[in-house]
């Protein structure tokens, strides 16, 4: 009884979770940055995120995962904010 | 009637984005649209739809004619060569290949992004969003973390495209 088949290195739900978060985190920051018109600024933008993200990416403690990813949301606003600013 | 008129032509200018300096390019432009709008809205006036088509009409000949290049501004649709299974695999394959941690020797189309090319899952969210740019849609994170060797992209992208053998 009680012996789990899922293999031992399997995330638990929570971590589960926090993983889809932050994929769709990263997948929300890449379609914003598509919208930035600058071809140069694009560029940089995604290199930023990809190396923001990837630079993290062994984090595994739950609520240093859980400030990156409001630190995350504030920096997506933020790129959302200045975006729609320089629309109008 | 004619001081009637001239006020419902002006609120259809003011209705598509405010009174236009320029009548004669942009006027006969707006007024395509217009009319079918319009005549859903004063359908018992019969008389006055009647005499504003015959205006808008008789202004669009007229400026066509005036302006003969307007007619190539007119309508140009997006033409593309129709997509096959083969030309899907194609253009993935080639977008793989020019992702730079993908070893283009290693690179199948049965290969598994994370088992077999050793990516993680931040590269397969970067993967998805490069076949979005590549054929122009989006694809939804439900189905998007599924999509995980070449061959489930193609399959996927030909079912959305309504593609079959």
């Amino acid at each position: 009884m009680g012996v789990s088949r899922l293999p031992s290195a399997a995330l638990t739900f929570k971590q589960f979770l926090q993983r889809q978060k932050v994929l769709g985190i990263y997948r929300n920051m890449l379609r914003t940055i598509r919208q930035v018109p600058d071809k140069t600024d694009r560029k940089y933008l995604s290199e930023w995120a990809r190396d923001e993200f990837k630079r993290n990416k062994n984090a595994t403690e739950q609520d240093a995962v859980r400030m990156m990813v409001t630190q995350a949301n504030k920096h997506l606003e933020e790129l959302q904010g200045s975006l729609a600013l320089a629309k109008s | 009637f004619i001081a009637l008129h001239a006020g419902i032509l002006q609120s259809l200018f003011l209705c598509h984005g405010g009174p236009c300096p320029c009548s004669t390019v942009s006027a006969p432009l707006r007024l395509s649209s217009g009319p079918l709008a319009l005549r859903a809205a004063v359908v018992p006036a019969a008389p006055l739809h009647r005499a504003l088509s015959f205006y808008s009409a008789d202004r669009r000949t007229r400026c066509v004619n005036r302006f003969p290049s307007l007619d190539v501004l007119c309508r140009q649709y997006g033409h593309l060569p129709p997509l096959t299974l083969e030309s899907i695999e194609e253009r993935v394959l080639y977008v793989l290949k020019l992702y730079d941690k993908i070893n283009p020797e290693k690179l199948q189309a049965t290969s598994h992004f994370m088992k077999d090319l050793g990516l993680d899952s931040l590269d397969q969210v970067e993967i998805i969003m490069a076949m979005e740019d590549e054929f122009g849609f989006e694809i939804p994170d439900g189905e998007a973390e599924k999509l995980m060797t070449p061959d489930e992209i193609v399959q996927y992208i030909a079912d959305k495209k309504d593609i079959y053998e």
